[in-house]
Order: structure tokens, then sequence, then C-alpha cells
């Protein structure tokens, strides 16, 4: 392979933040330090990926399911990690089930919404007062 | 046990429990994790008493928030890093993460769920071993984390072994 998996690196934005929070206020990061533990998030994802499919295997599946994923971190002694990923897992599936029945009640609010959205768009600046100033029209097209 | 962390987000359920990116509830859990044990083997005492309130910096103001929260002890302040953590949803762009697990030849299919769990991890990942360079730093009096603290918290810790010769 002429490219290294580690090169896909995660967007920097995103780990820096991530960093950024971790650690307390005032403390900086110098960029070798930065992009070392981005590769490492890399570094983390191929590790896990090899692990959670090895027990994908073991379960004669083809496809990588959360509950793999689960095992590899136990399996790679990161089991404080599996609680938080399983409530994380939790409202993951509950705001994709929200979303599916989100669709179908779009649909049948498309047109009002569509409405609602031009007003937003000519009030963009005056947000809140929109609010003040309209809550008839608001209410009326909810119905 | 090394750490303390998985003690310190499971309390989160109690207070945060339907929350999804909930700011406003960011601070209560925090707070009220006082289920986490010292953390015997790793001080990890003023740094994190200052982070307690940090995740709430979006929707409260931190500043009097440590100040309370250190006083009950680290631990509270140690769990309290984490407040809103376990339940956000991923940072990540889950389709950077699907592409890493593609690049594994042996994997033919990774359900959605699983690259969400994956990147969730990776993202808890990079915090902790954010935190493990840091005590280094301190050690060196030092304010910005460097490329050795990092190589000194690999080669020190087991879990992140699997770096090794990884990241040069």
């Amino acid at each position: 392979m002429a490219e290294r998996p580690e090169d896909l690196n995660l967007p920097n934005a995103v780990i820096t933040r991530i960093i950024k929070e971790a650690l307390p206020d005032g403390v900086n990061i110098s960029k070798e330090a930065r992009s070392a533990i981005s590769r490492a998030a890399s570094v983390f994802v191929l590790y896990a990926t090899s692990c959670a499919n090895n027990f994908a295997t073991k379960g004669k599946r083809k496809t990588l399911n959360a509950g793999d994923v689960l095992s590899a971190m136990e399996e790679m002694e990161f089991q404080r990690f599996v609680a938080p990923l399983k409530e994380s897992l939790e409202v993951y599936r509950r705001e994709q089930k929200g979303k599916k029945e989100a669709r179908k009640d779009k649909d049948k609010k498309a047109d009002s919404e569509e409405q609602d959205k031009s007003r937003e768009e000519d009030n963009d600046d005056d947000d809140e007062r929109m609010e003040e100033e309209e809550p008839n029209d608001e209410e009326e097209v909810d119905n | 046990m090394k750490w303390n962390m998985s003690r310190c987000l499971a309390p989160a359920r109690s207070g945060g429990g339907g929350a999804v990116l909930g700011a406003g509830s960011a601070a209560g859990p925090g707070r009220e994790c006082s289920e986490a044990p010292p953390s015997p083997a790793r001080p990890r005492g003023p740094a994190q008493a200052q982070r307690s309130g940090g995740m709430a910096a979006a929707a409260a103001v931190p500043g009097p928030g440590p100040a309370e929260a250190a006083a009950p002890g680290e631990e509270a302040a140690a769990a309290g890093q984490q407040g809103p953590g376990p339940a956000r949803l991923a940072r990540l762009p889950l389709a950077r993460v699907k592409a890493l697990v593609k690049a594994d030849p042996d994997v033919t299919l990774a359900s959605q769920e699983a690259v969400f769990v994956l990147a969730r991890a990776t993202e808890l990942f990079v915090e902790t071993i954010a935190k493990d360079a840091y005590m280094y730093a301190q050690q060196g009096k030092r304010k910005t984390l460097q490329r050795k603290d990092l190589d000194n918290a690999i080669e020190a810790i087991d879990e992140f072994a699997f770096l090794e010769g990884t990241l040069d």
C-alpha cells in the first residue's frame, strides 16, 4: 500500500476541540503534540476495528456491529469506556428512531414549514422580534 | 483500578437522563457525581477541579462552579469533568471514521451504530490521552502539552502500548 492507513487523519479542528475541552483552561498544546494525538486517534480506530472484526468473525458475521466494538474496548483494556459508550448508543438509537418518525411527520407539514421558512429568511436580523410580533401567524400555521 | 473515569461518567445517568445536548443540565450531573472513588494510583486533583465546570461553559458560568465542586473533593471534580459527555453525540465525522474502518482489508461491512460507537470511543480516547500527557507536562511545570509528554504517557501506560512505534 502506498498510503498508510494512519494517514487518514481525523479533522484537526475537532481533535483540537476535544483536547482543549479535556484539559484545564489556559493549557496549550503544541502542533506536534496535537498532530501526534490525531494520528494516535486514527491508530486507535484501526486497532479497535481490527479487534471488533475478530468478534464479528467469531460470531460468524460479516458486518461489524456496536456490540463488537464494545467487546473490542474491553479487549483493549478500555473497559471504562464501555458504560459511557452504551449510554451514547442508547441516545443515538433514540435519535435515529426520532428522525425516522420526524421524517414522516415532516412530509405532512412540508407546506406549512416552507411558508415559515420564507418568513424567517425575510426577518433574519429580527429573529427575536419576529417571534414577539407574529405569534398569531405561527399559531395559525401550526394548525 | 487505575482509572475512575467509568465511575465518573456513569452517575451522569442520574442527572441527565434523556438529555442529548443538555447544555442546560450540563452543570447538574457533573456536580451530583459523588459516587466516584478517589483515584489512589493517579493523582488527578487540582487540574481536574478546574475542569468540573468546564463542560458547562456554554450554558453556565464555570467560575463559581468549580470552586464549589472542588471543595467537596477531587473525586467529585474529577468525575464532573465529563458531565454532559456520555449523552452527547459524536463530534467526529462518521464518514471519516468509516473511511478508517474500511481501510482494514479484513473488514467487509460495519453498521452505522458500530461506526458511531467507534467515533465516540475515539473521542473518549483523545480526552484520555490528552489528560494523561498533561500530567507529564505538569510534572515539567509547563502549561503547554508537548510531543514528549505524549511519548512519556504512551511508554508509561499499558493501555497505550498499541501506539508504540506508530506515531513516528
